[in-house]
């Protein structure tokens, strides 16, 4: 007699897991990683591996001491050591961004609860411990001025490692965003508010449109677990992502710590802006 | 036309379960050994949420014992031996008959509807009703029916009848182009059938007034309104919104099947008991299509008149993927209440494990009534039932899209089913100690 699995409710599931999307997303992010080695060389790879080594490492550890399941092959470490690297000037020692990528999976990730339950970006936070214990070292060695179309296809003076291409970004973004890997309210409203806002400061968008802002608007503010899931919520998010963006870059004429504070001060307004942005159930609720 | 068949050979064994909706169990008429005819009632019932059973088959009562039912638990059920013999009940067909006669025809054939109600309950509900909604948004079984497709109409003209109501909407898929032309060649009382897209604030009244007829046909979007989704129904296609707690008669809507109008044709103007259905057969199968089957037939034997299993099958699923329940046997019968079996091959059945919520909201995205699925299921987790009801926990339609599209894998229909079941129990609790 033939056996049947019995299992609840529903028997088809789309295709799309939690692994899937990392790994879009690590694929994305190579890319422009590998952009970044043609202009910087060896020092590129040599940082980028070493964030990952120490965000996978610290991953394991913790999860062999506390008996939990291993959960690196599901790419959420790599792609948070790489993040890391990225927004880090090539100059960075590679024993800092190694404690860098550390501290993002094991202070970021694991002391907050794991995947999922982090409230700000593991990667902000430690690009944010890395500015604050090794300050010096974390300035870029130039600030990138777009002046021209050629160098948004490749910016000779790119600081972090994710300037030299800020087109490359735009386009792998606007593939995961058509793949459904990344939803399109955040970037659409962050981006059109800072140019926007920026515009009306009369902030040059030479200053703005730059591959650390573009990373901000499509991966780092795109962070699932650090957003709002309310449809509005989101484009509210995106919104004040892009004020505070505006703020502090008009302000200081740091765009690239702009978007990198911004996103990290919006990370802390997302849980508020959830509960206020509760949607009401189609039909609409009875008072009694 | 659609592929259609109707399953004559006869199966080893009939199983006739005395309960085929949620409503009250019908107790025995026959005993073991005795021989039964077609059309033969054989379960009895008293109460007000009742469908009686009758025998789609002649035989002999092989035993009267607990068998595995679709709804994938044990069913107190009459067990058949058919035979060849094709002896009936005398079938009186009553034409023009008053609408209270005509009610009574329906309540003793049995007839129950697609939301497992008997249809004489869905007709007089006991509020005022003014528009009948028959929901043909299954294309399938929408298509197994074209064939009949004027006896569909008159017997949803004769439900209007009985029910007393005024107008008639059936409501088709967009993407169902069959339905929809073979809606259109169709005429009904020598007229064409008015046929009509739902756009924007566009709803069904607009229509009744434009076409000035009473029984129209809508196009919906490209949405199937499974039984759950009655209140969606309503306000998607009449524009009346329905507040959580509530149902469609209470804003003077009532909804149908497809099968409950042919159903009612057969028994008016034939006199016949409800005795068959269309079942739609999918998936891993030789050559999937709809099969006529008389109730009580096995899955197998459905099965088998669709060419047999296509490679090695891992699972049956009774009544659609998304909210359907996998059987542990192909031996349980098709009921009033069956409408599709789903196959799935051994490599097809999921073996995902559920990892924790990344908060992608794409189960936010698909809710079609704008719920959180996966805060709502988060805190029903913890136990924090009061939070799910705060996050309108009850209003949810259990329609499954938000597990479906889930990158986690989370059970997200279970948990939010078991926070509206705490909460219901806590209300009772609520009531019982203010009565007290």
């Amino acid at each position: 007699m033939t056996q049947f699995t019995i299992s609840p409710p529903p028997h088809r599931r789309s295709k799309v897991s939690v692994k899937n999307l990392m790994y879009g997303r690590i694929m994305a992010l190579l890319i422009v990683g590998i952009a970044s080695f043609t202009l910087f060389g060896a020092p590129a790879i040599v940082n980028i591996l070493a964030a990952i080594i120490g965000a996978v490492g610290i991953e394991f550890v913790i999860q062999t001491a506390f008996k939990q399941k291993l959960t690196i092959a599901d790419g959420n470490a790599i792609y948070l050591g790489l993040l890391l690297a990225l927004i880090c000037p090539p100059t960075l020692p590679a024993w800092m961004v190694f404690i860098g990528g550390a501290f993002a999976v094991g202070v970021g990730k694991h002391a907050f609860g794991g995947m999922g339950s982090y409230m700000f970006h593991p990667s902000l936070a430690a690009w944010v411990f890395l500015s604050l214990a090794w300050t010096q070292d974390m300035l870029p060695g130039s600030v990138p001025i777009a002046s021209g179309f050629s160098d948004l296809l490749y910016e000779n003076g790119a600081g972090f490692l994710t300037d030299v291409s800020p087109i490359l970004i735009i386009l792998t973004g606007l593939v995961l965003i058509a793949m459904k890997f990344i939803e399109w309210r955040i970037p659409l409203s962050y981006i059109l508010t800072t140019v926007v806002l920026g515009l009306v400061l009369g902030d040059p968008l030479s200053y703005i449109i730059q591959g650390t802002f573009l990373l901000g608007v499509f991966f780092i503010a795109t962070e699932t677990a650090t957003t709002p899931v309310t449809k509005n919520g989101r484009i509210i998010y995106g919104i004040l992502c892009g004020v505070l963006t505006v703020l502090y870059g008009y302000f200081s004429g740091n765009y690239v710590w702009g978007t990198l504070y911004a996103i990290l001060l919006s990370n802390a307004a997302a849980p508020f802006i959830e509960v206020k942005t509760l949607p009401k159930p189609l039909g609409g609720v009875v008072n009694e | 036309m659609s592929d259609v068949i109707k399953l004559d050979k006869l199966p080893e064994k009939v199983i006739l379960p005395l309960k085929q909706h949620d409503g009250i169990a019908c107790a025995p008429l026959v005993k073991k050994g005795e021989e039964v005819i077609i059309g033969q009632k054989i379960g009895d019932c008293e109460g007000s949420d009742l469908a009686y059973v009758h025998s789609p088959y002649c035989g002999t009562v092989a035993s009267i014992e607990d068998m595995p039912g679709p709804g994938g638990k044990r069913v107190f059920s009459v067990v058949l031996e058919p035979t060849e013999c094709t002896a009936s009940i005398e079938f009186l067909p009553e034409k023009n008959a008053p609408p209270s006669r005509l009610m009574e025809i329906i309540k003793e054939a049995g007839i129950v509807e697609y939301y497992e109600k008997p249809t004489y309950l869905a007709l007089k509900p006991g509020a005022r009703i003014d528009t009948l909604i028959m929901n043909a948004t299954f294309p399938l079984i929408t298509r197994a029916y074209l064939p009949f497709l004027d006896k569909v109409l008159e017997g949803f003209k004769l439900m209007l009848e009985a029910g007393g109501i005024s107008k008639g909407a059936i409501v088709l898929r967009a993407d169902d182009k069959e339905s929809i032309q073979a809606f259109k060649n169709a005429k009904f009382d020598g007229k064409p059938l008015t046929v009509a897209p739902l756009i924007g604030k566009r709803h069904a009244d607009y229509y009744f007034e434009d076409a000035d007829a009473d029984i129209i046909v809508l196009v919906a979007g490209k949405k199937t309104y499974t039984p759950t989704m009655m209140n969606l129904l309503a306000s998607d296609v009449m524009g009346r919104r329905i507040p959580l707690g509530y149902t469609p008669s209470d804003v003077h809507l009532t909804v149908c099947g497809v099968k409950s109008a042919k159903a009612v044709y057969d028994a008016i103007n034939e006199g016949k008991p409800y005795l068959e259905n269309a079942v739609t057969v999918t998936g891993a199968v030789n050559a999937p299509k709809s099969v006529i089957v008389r109730f009580g037939t096995p899955v197998k034997d459905v099965i088998e008149a669709c060419g047999g299993y296509k490679g090695e099958p891992g699972k049956i699923i009774i009544n659609g993927s998304m909210g359907g329940v996998a059987v542990y046997t192909d031996e349980v019968p098709i009921a009033k209440n069956t409408t599709g079996i789903v196959v799935q091959t051994k490599n097809e059945v999921l073996r995902d494990e559920a990892t924790e919520c990344i908060h992608c909201a794409r189960c936010v995205d698909v809710c079609p009534i704008n719920l959180l699925p996966g805060r709502i299921a988060v805190m029903a987790d913890c136990g924090m039932y009061e939070k799910c009801g705060e996050y309108y926990a009850l209003s949810c339609i259990e329609c499954g899209e938000c597990a479906a599209v889930c990158p986690a894998k989370r059970h997200l229909v279970q948990l939010i089913r078991y926070s509206k079941l705490q909460l219901q129990k806590m209300n009772e609790a609520k009531n019982a100690e203010v009565t007290e």
